[in-house]
């Protein structure tokens, strides 16, 4: 053997070993990798306002529900598309055959954060709070006193002088657990929709000893006492500046990608826009006056999220009053308004002209409904003459809350009336809270008013235009309407439900209820690192919320 | 008071003494303060454009304030909108020129308020002394003991906002000022010799008031008020920008100046055109009642 | 905001005649003032009551869903809105002896206490900061502008001084705004500009600290200004500048204990000048300060809060204007105390 040669026998095997080495990190970069994740699967959002609660029971607003929907797990939970009410923490459930009867039954692996089980003894409980007139729940009506068997006298009791009475009335609703994994509802009358409100996040349940061990007002408050069942939970609350979640490790559904979640508190659009510049937001909503702008930045316009509401907004007459006591009348006003200048000019397209009334995503959207209020100015100012007149007799005190927002569609309105239909109108600014007294009052003739979905069934919808209805201020009254919404909400077959939804949003239009005028969208920007991003048209403040054990930060 | 302009004695008449009342020699000195006179220039020019921007409209020489346009919403400067306009494509420059007159009726007529109402606790509490004068003083100092903002925004928000409003509040917030300051000049003038031969003559209390006192003590009077009114000025345009001021659709430049800060990241002159016609306007106002100060009072010469 | 030299300042009586030993008339001064605040407030706090009370609008009412009747009537049992005007009034009367101020309304079980305490904290640090920055520079450059008469320092702290007093805060705020964040981040490519707002402690605070104390310092510098003008140009310093002292000698040992008295005691309306200045910057600058608080407090009819914040505003003022008199005292041996 050539000496040369044998004194590098020894180098044999490192050299394979690099040689090996070196190919297999060559192929492993062109492999499919698991791991092209971030190391810090951190999420920062703009919820923009402080939750005033985190109890199910005590929650109304999206801000709350933002977190609330994260935190606590209702029986069902809504599908991405809105088709349907899926299984969450109850994994099935059955309805009897006269539909007044609903079975819920519970995972047996679902646990609270604090690794207890979840019972059907939770849901009586925290169901059976929300319907406690010492609660003052802001939910309980109509969605749980106006289905659950026992619950419609609700309204009649009151707190404090009939406080005797109430241990009887939570004991005698349709409510039971008759084992630990089955929660038993029975309703008033059928309900197809009850499904959704099964869904609504503020019905998942509450811990009974937990309430009693750190009081009704308490509880909630602080991270170590607010034991919840959803797929996270919150692990710092810090007033005014931000709230924090991280995955709760004994949710049934297993472990998200996400490691935290940080859910900020600032209120200004701008400076929310400002903080998504400089890195330190991920997903943020674009301020109104900047659309143009992000739409026309080359890097900022492709991270762009379009996301529709389930929103409609209108002019709400007070029918009570001249001249909107007259259909035509109202009609003329409907007509008078350039939707789709409203849509583009002042919305900057981040609203969709409609001038019908059920919004684009819902199933019973019907966009041709909407030919009787289409915009013509000549055609509204010859009906408003022909019905009421002269138009320049008219003065129409327009209620407006104070805030931009508002102000900015109010003064596009009152101009657009004056100008196409020769009416004067007061454009009448106040606070948020006047603004609502009067319109309990009835001291008005026209406001905007709007509806955004509590869950995506027409039921919903359809039900706040009825005769008496506390939700529409205008006093708005058709007989025949009223009888068509009252079928249909406890129609069990589809088809012929939403025949009948359909019949009586005719009526609605053409009656000019309301002067419908156009639907939100979201309008966010979301950092392309954001992977999973599952968007909703019930997304709360940021797009994809409902979702966000499906996201996952990618390398960046 | 006669001036000490320079005249030989030949020149001087003594049958027929030249004689400058106070108002003309503060007049001469006035003048002579180019800070103050460039103050006054503006605040003509302003009043000006108040009196004569509906006429303006009418001629077509300026856009009417209130015609929308919203397909040219937020544009930038052009020949047919010199200042751009606003979110709704109305004309910035019109809005800007009628906005004055909103920031000044304010600024003049609450000074009628703050006169009125300091004028006659100042007045009464001056001249009548002992017991009444304690009372008014001790009720002023309460009345003081408020922070003026405050308070107006809990006023304001309560009694919705209306023109009339909103003067009342300013005025009724404002006045104490005032009071003090006539209280303490009547009071230094109470015991001069002119004071006690009125009331040797026979003179009753008002009449002392009105004929005697109130002239003499107009000088820190009207600097007192000259810088009131930047202050109203100022107090109606924090109220509009924090959204209880004016009801739309009449431009104020405080309401201007809080829809100019929904853009300010996109277009900062929605913002920049009334905040700085605002700022020019205080401080002209400033100018003069520093000017006028300096001229009545010649201890207070630089 | 025209102070005249030498006028009594908010919440300070006009006049007190004490006539016996010194040690002896300070306790009972401070005694008789701090006495004294007690009907202030009762009066601030029953017009406030007041005129919460009769305002329209309930603290119920929502924009968007309604809340329905029961519920209403239920909430209005919790927090004791069913009873007589006078049976609230005085329940309230006795609760805030006992520091208790309620819950709020608009932040349901929250006590307005704890709202006020988490709150605080950035209306003191920005208002502290802005309180030295004014002492230091108003007075620094109001001295040096009389030191250096009619020179360009001189024409140019009065052209600020001037400039700054009559500047609203919330514009100067936005043009601030304008030029270090908007302006600042389009030309340096979006590397550098400071924030449009927040609280944080760090360069988050140079932009509200600057705006809030802008007006006072031009007022205290001009102020400083005139005073020290005056003591220059009496005969014991020109008998020091005689005598060939060193500058710095004369200006330390004799002009600013003397010029600096009628700026002490305009330091105490300066307070009051720091709170409502604190509640626009607070709005401008998004700040989660006390400022801020009130005015959506005011804007939300939260009766319980909106009664609080006057009530801490009224004490901070009267407290620092008592402190100031008191500073005043000590300073000017010449003064007593009346």
């Amino acid at each position: 053997m050539d000496d040369s040669v044998a004194r590098f026998r020894w180098l044999r095997v490192p050299a394979l070993l690099t040689v090996v080495g070196l190919l297999v990190a060559a192929c492993g970069n062109s492999a499919p990798t698991t791991s092209n994740l971030a190391s810090d699967q951190s999420l920062r959002v703009n919820n923009g306002v402080e939750p005033n609660s985190l109890d199910p029971g005590q929650e109304q607003y999206d801000y709350e529900g933002a977190i609330g929907a994260s935190i606590s797990e209702a029986l069902l939970k809504i599908k991405p598309d809105l088709s349907d009410a899926a299984p969450a923490t109850a994994s099935s459930y059955n309805v009897s055959s006269d539909g007044l009867t609903w079975t819920f039954h519970i995972r047996s692996n679902a646990k609270w954060s604090d690794g207890k089980p979840v019972t059907g003894a939770d849901f009586v409980y925290a169901w059976q709070r929300i319907l406690d007139p010492r609660l003052a729940a802001p939910y309980a009506d109509p969605f749980f006193d106006g289905s659950i068997k026992g619950a419609d006298n609700y309204a009649n009791l009151d707190p404090v002088k009939d406080a005797a009475k109430i241990p009887d009335f939570l004991n005698g609703l349709g409510l039971s657990a008759p084992d630990a994994s089955t929660f038993v509802v029975k309703l008033q009358a059928p309900a197809p929709y009850f499904k959704w409100i099964a869904s609504l996040w503020m019905s998942a349940p509450v811990r009974k000893d937990v309430v009693e061990q750190y009081g009704s007002d308490k509880w909630a408050t602080s991270p170590t006492s607010l034991i919840t069942n959803g797929q996270f939970k919150v692990s710092e609350m810090v007033s005014k500046d931000h709230i924090t979640l991280v995955p709760n490790t004994n949710y049934w559904g297993g472990a998200p990608t996400l490691t935290k979640i940080v859910n900020y508190e600032i209120s200004d659009d701008n400076q929310a826009y400002a903080k998504y510049l400089n890195g330190e937001l991920d997903i943020v909503n674009v301020p109104l006056a900047n659309t143009d702008l992000v739409k026309n930045d080359p890097k900022l316009s492709k991270e762009i999220k379009f996301v529709p509401q389930l929103t409609l907004f209108w002019m709400d007459f007070n029918t009570r009053k001249a001249p909107f006591n007259n259909p035509k009348a109202r009609l003329a006003f409907s007509k008078a308004v350039d939707r789709d200048s409203l849509a583009k000019n002042v919305g900057k397209g981040r609203w969709s002209a409609a001038d019908f009334f059920i919004p684009k995503g819902m199933n019973g959207y019907r966009p041709d409904l909407g030919k009787s209020q289409e915009f013509d100015a000549a055609a509204a100012k010859t009906m408003l003459t022909q019905a009421v007149g002269d138009p320049s007799k008219i003065t129409i005190d327009f209620l407006i809350r104070n805030s931009t927002a508002n102000k900015q569609i109010g003064e596009f309105l009152a101009d657009q009336l004056q100008t196409n239909l020769g009416v004067k109108v007061n454009q009448v600014v106040i606070d948020s809270k006047t603004v609502t007294t009067r319109l309990r009052k009835h001291d008005y003739q026209l406001y905007v008013g709007g509806w955004g979905a509590d869950y995506p069934d027409d039921q919903d919808w359809f039900d706040i235009w009825m005769t008496g209805s506390g939700n529409v201020f205008g006093g708005y009254s058709n007989p025949d309407y009223d009888a068509l919404v009252k079928k249909a909400d406890i129609e069990p077959d589809a088809k012929k439900r939403q025949d009948y939804y359909d019949q009586a949003q005719k009526i609605l239009i053409d009656d000019a209820g309301g002067g419908f005028l156009y639907q939100r969208n979201y309008m966010m920007l979301a950092k392309p690192y954001v992977q999973g991003l599952t968007t909703t048209a019930q997304d709360f403040s940021t797009v994809g919320d409902w979702f966000w054990g499906k996201v996952s930060i990618a390398q960046h | 008071m006669a001036a000490a302009t320079a005249v030989s004695l030949e020149q001087i008449d003594w049958e027929n003494p030249e004689q400058i009342g106070l108002w003309q020699d503060a007049w001469q000195r006035f003048r002579r303060n180019p800070i103050a006179v460039a103050g006054l220039i503006f605040v003509c020019l302003l009043l000006l454009d108040a009196l004569v921007a509906p006429l303006l409209v009418s001629l077509h020489l300026i856009a009417d304030p209130l015609k929308q346009n919203a397909a040219n919403s937020y544009a930038g400067f052009s020949l047919q909108h010199p200042f751009g306009t606003d979110y709704l494509g109305r004309d910035l420059l019109s809005r800007v020129m009628f906005g004055a007159r909103i920031s000044l009726t304010i600024g003049l007529t609450v000074q009628v308020i703050y006169l009125l109402i300091g004028g006659t606790i100042g007045l009464t509490a001056g001249y009548s002394g002992g017991r009444v004068d304690n009372l008014l003083m001790r009720f002023v100092d309460i009345w003081y003991a408020f922070p003026d903002l405050l308070f107006l925004l809990v006023v304001v928000s309560i009694f919705q906002p209306s023109l009339f409003v909103i003067f009342g509040a300013i005025g009724i917030i404002g006045w104490v000022d005032l009071a003090r300051l006539i209280r303490g000049q009547v009071l230094s003038l109470k015991e001069k010799e002119f004071v006690e031969g009125a009331r040797a003559a026979g003179s009753g209390p008002t009449k002392i008031i009105l004929r005697h006192l109130l002239p003499n003590t107009l000088g820190p009077i009207i600097v007192s008020l000259t810088f009131g009114i930047p202050r109203a000025i100022f107090l109606e345009a924090t109220l509009s920008y924090l959204g209880v001021g004016i009801p739309p659709p009449t431009p104020s430049w405080g309401i201007m100046i809080q829809d100019g800060n929904q853009a300010i990241f996109a277009y900062p002159h929605q913002v920049l055109v009334p905040a700085l016609a605002l700022a020019i306007t205080m401080l002209s106002f400033s100018f003069i009642g520093d000017g006028l100060r300096d001229a009545i009072d010649p201890r207070m010469r630089r | 905001m025209a102070v005249a030299q030498g006028a009594p300042r908010r919440g300070a009586l006009v006049s007190f005649k004490i006539p016996r030993g010194r040690a002896a008339s300070l306790s009972l001064y401070v005694a008789r003032r701090i006495l004294w605040l007690i009907p202030v407030l009762f009066f601030v706090i029953t017009i406030t009551f007041v005129l919460m009370h009769f305002a329209p609008g309930s603290p119920w009412d929502r924009e968007g869903k309604q809340l329905s009747a029961a519920v209403i009537r239920n909430l209005n049992a919790k927090y004791g809105l069913n009873e007589p005007f006078l049976a609230q009034y005085v329940r309230y009367l006795v609760n805030v002896a006992h520091f208790d101020f309620g819950l709020s309304f608009q932040y349901e079980d929250q006590p307005v206490s704890s709202l006020i305490l988490k709150s605080w904290p950035p209306t003191a640090v920005i208002g502290l900061l802005a309180f030295v920055m004014i002492v230091i520079f108003g007075i620094g450059i109001g001295v040096v502008a009389a030191l250096r008469q009619n020179t360009w320092v001189d024409y140019a702290v009065v052209g600020f001084s001037t400039i700054g007093a009559s500047t609203p805060a919330f514009v100067l705020g936005i043009i601030l705004i304008i030029i270090f964040s908007v302006t600042l981040y389009r030309i340096t490519g979006g590397n550098f500009s400071l924030p449009t707002g927040g609280f944080a402690l760090d360069q988050h605070l140079i932009l509200p600290v600057v705006t809030l104390a802008t007006l006072p310092i031009a007022f205290i510098a001009r102020l400083t200004r005139a005073s020290t003008l005056e003591v220059l140009r009496q005969d014991y310093i020109r008998t020091a500048w005689a005598k060939g002292l060193r500058e710095r000698l004369v200006v330390t040992k004799h002009v600013l204990k003397n010029s600096l008295i009628p700026v002490v005691s305009a330091l105490g309306p300066t307070f009051a000048v720091l709170i409502t200045g604190s509640v626009i910057v607070e709005s401008v600058f998004a700040i989660p300060g006390i400022g801020r608080a009130f005015v959506v407090a005011v804007g939300s009819r939260d009766y319980p809060m909106i009664l609080a914040t006057t009530i801490l505003f009224s004490v901070v003022v009267a407290l620092a204007n008592l402190v100031v008199d008191l500073l005043y005292t000590v300073i000017d041996p010449r003064v007593r105390l009346g």
